[in-house]
């Protein structure tokens, strides 16, 4: 059976209740068509993880999806403060997560070594801080402190991740799921790499052809990948370099409906819940907001052409 | 603000940024007395040349003309735990006399006053970069004796103690810079003292905002202004859409 599929079904078959989730995505290239539908499909106790968490991360939690959250930061950048992830731990609404704290050092090396098949990594960050009086879930596993065999300095040792599933947007991939990035990585590469199975979202599929033109832009190789889902406009309202720019007007509704817990569901309700899917969600935004204001995020691309800069 | 940070920067200077502030000041720098400065982004961009300013460490914008653009692992672990960053600018919401920062808690851990974004990059920047620079509003709520919780260390609690947890020798914050004064760490005690103060203020303003007992340099001066040079760039060349605006709304100019 192919790969290619609905993003329906690759959440339906490939995630599950209680999974350990690892969602690609700096800043850039959140994969927000999967993040809807796992909210949609209302798969719980999950497991998740990146560096910097952002809005996605927040409304996941807010959705009540997220059991535990391996975090180094959490915020809406430039609106402020993710106020779903700070009402879940101030006020357990709608329910109170468990958080491991690490740092966008630590968590991105922690990934490399599962995805090196290593146990552990040692780090030269966390050392001296309170980051280190605190464990949640991860209890005396969250890091060990050694002196190191070789000259006798002290080391920590943090364990390796090894997410069931990475769930990674990209510019594009081929059928059978080599998938191809450009721009800013954040920790993409690692966190699917890490991961036992990885669905990648992407602007578009391209032929195996095309990805042989510039084979230097592929993060994940096709044998690690189980499920490839086309969706156009799949990261908005995050930004895809060589396709869309990020959509401030978009992310300030988002902050200023999720203020509240009420707010927050009103949203959920017109954004995810009333949406059938991705191509839904792009012709809701179009009515919303009007055509030119999607064009105008729109980056201005040659399609003919394997790889763009232009964002 | 901008300028302080500027003068911290010398020439041929590795300097990770983030938005905003650290950016103007590395761009300040770079545009008057050190030209062989160069930036990072945490999020795995070196010698960016973005068309406008950039909104997030992560904006798009970063992309085109960038000499080179990786990750997480290329920024943070090649060149930061590589030993090759020599400059990193923080801002917390809570920063003690040792140069600790908070970004984690307000408050108890577990029952939280507020609960604020977490480390992000902040720890290992503070860690592992030669030199530190904090930025901070001067008053007693973000100036503490002691922070409720230490997410990126300083001088944690004094001489010896980075060393003796394994971070690298001669590490360690340089100077907190706030809006109304610059406070320089004190070579044998790690303790913040006041090196100067802004024109518009005074010695006794910054001792009375400080809530910890400030020494005060016997040498202390007021900071020199802006000069004609560093204005110029910072609002004709770097911020043509004035978004020092921003900051000075804050309380930050």
């Amino acid at each position: 059976m192919g790969k290619v599929m609905s993003t329906a079904e690759a959440v339906g078959r490939f995630v599950g209740d209680g999974d350990f989730l690892f969602i690609g995505g700096y800043i850039c290239r959140p994969p927000f068509a999967a993040i809807h539908e796992i909210i949609r499909q209302k798969k719980r106790d999950l497991t998740v993880t990146r560096s910097n968490a952002a809005d996605d991360f927040d409304m996941l939690i807010g959705a009540g999806c997220v059991k535990r959250f391996i975090s180094t930061f959490i915020s809406l950048g430039l609106y402020g403060l993710a106020r779903c992830y700070r009402r879940s731990i101030e006020k357990g609404i709608p329910h109170k997560i468990e958080i491991e704290e690490y740092t966008n050092l630590s968590l991105p090396l922690m990934l490399m070594a599962g995805a090196l098949g290593m146990p552990f990594v040692p780090v030269k960050d966390m050392a001296g801080t309170d980051l280190l009086k605190i464990s949640s879930f991860m209890g005396e596993k969250k890091y060990k402190q050694i002196d190191s065999p070789f000259d006798g300095s002290p080391v920590l040792l943090a364990p390796a991740l090894r997410p069931d599933v990475a769930i990674i947007h990209v510019q594009q991939a081929d059928e059978e799921g080599n998938a191809q990035m450009w721009g800013i990585g954040g920790d993409c590469k690692w966190g699917a790499n890490a991961a036992q199975k990885v669905i990648v979202s992407c602007e578009r599929i391209v032929s195996r052809e095309t990805v042989g033109t510039d084979p230097s832009r592929t993060i994940v190789p096709s044998f690690k990948v189980v499920a490839v889902t086309e969706e156009p406009f799949g990261a908005h309202p995050g930004y895809t370099p060589g396709f869309y720019d990020v959509d401030l007007t978009y992310g300030y509704l988002y902050q200023q409906a999720s203020s509240t817990a009420e707010g927050f569901d009103k949203f959920l309700d017109e954004w995810v819940y009333g949406m059938k899917d991705r191509a839904g969600y792009t012709q809701h935004f179009i009515q919303r907001f009007g055509y030119a204001q999607f064009k105008k995020l729109q980056a201005k691309f040659d399609y003919g052409y394997p790889v763009s800069y232009a964002y | 603000m901008a300028c302080c940070g500027a003068r911290e920067i010398r020439d041929k200077d590795l300097v990770i940024v983030g938005t905003g502030f650290p950016t103007m000041s590395a761009n300040i720098a770079k545009h008057t007395h050190a030209p062989g400065a160069s930036m990072m982004q945490e999020s795995g961009v070196f010698d960016a040349r973005p068309a406008r300013p950039a909104l997030s460490v992560g904006d798009p914008c970063l992309n085109p003309g960038a000499a080179m653009i990786g990750g997480l692992i290329e920024v943070m672990g090649m060149f930061l735990q590589g030993g090759w960053i020599d400059v990193g600018f923080l801002a917390g919401s809570q920063v003690d006399r040792f140069g600790n920062i908070n970004t984690t808690v307000i408050g108890n851990y577990d029952s939280p006053k507020s609960r604020l974004p977490g480390s992000g990059g902040a720890n290992p920047i503070g860690a592992l970069a030669k030199r530190v620079l904090i930025i901070a509003l001067h008053n007693t709520r973000t100036l503490a004796e002691r922070v409720d919780f230490i997410t990126t260390p300083g001088y944690l609690d004094g001489p010896g103690a980075r060393e003796r947890c394994g971070l690298p020798a001669g590490t360690g914050p340089e100077v907190i810079i706030t809006n109304k004064a610059v406070l320089r760490f004190d070579r044998d005690s790690k303790e913040a003292y006041l090196e100067s103060y802004h024109p518009g203020s005074s010695v006794e303003e910054v001792v009375k905002l400080t809530p910890w007992k400030l020494r005060v340099s016997e040498a202390v001066r007021e900071t020199e202004p802006p000069r004609a040079e560093e204005l110029r760039v910072l609002r004709k060349v770097l911020d043509p859409l004035g978004m020092i605006r921003i900051y000075e709304k804050k309380g930050y100019v």
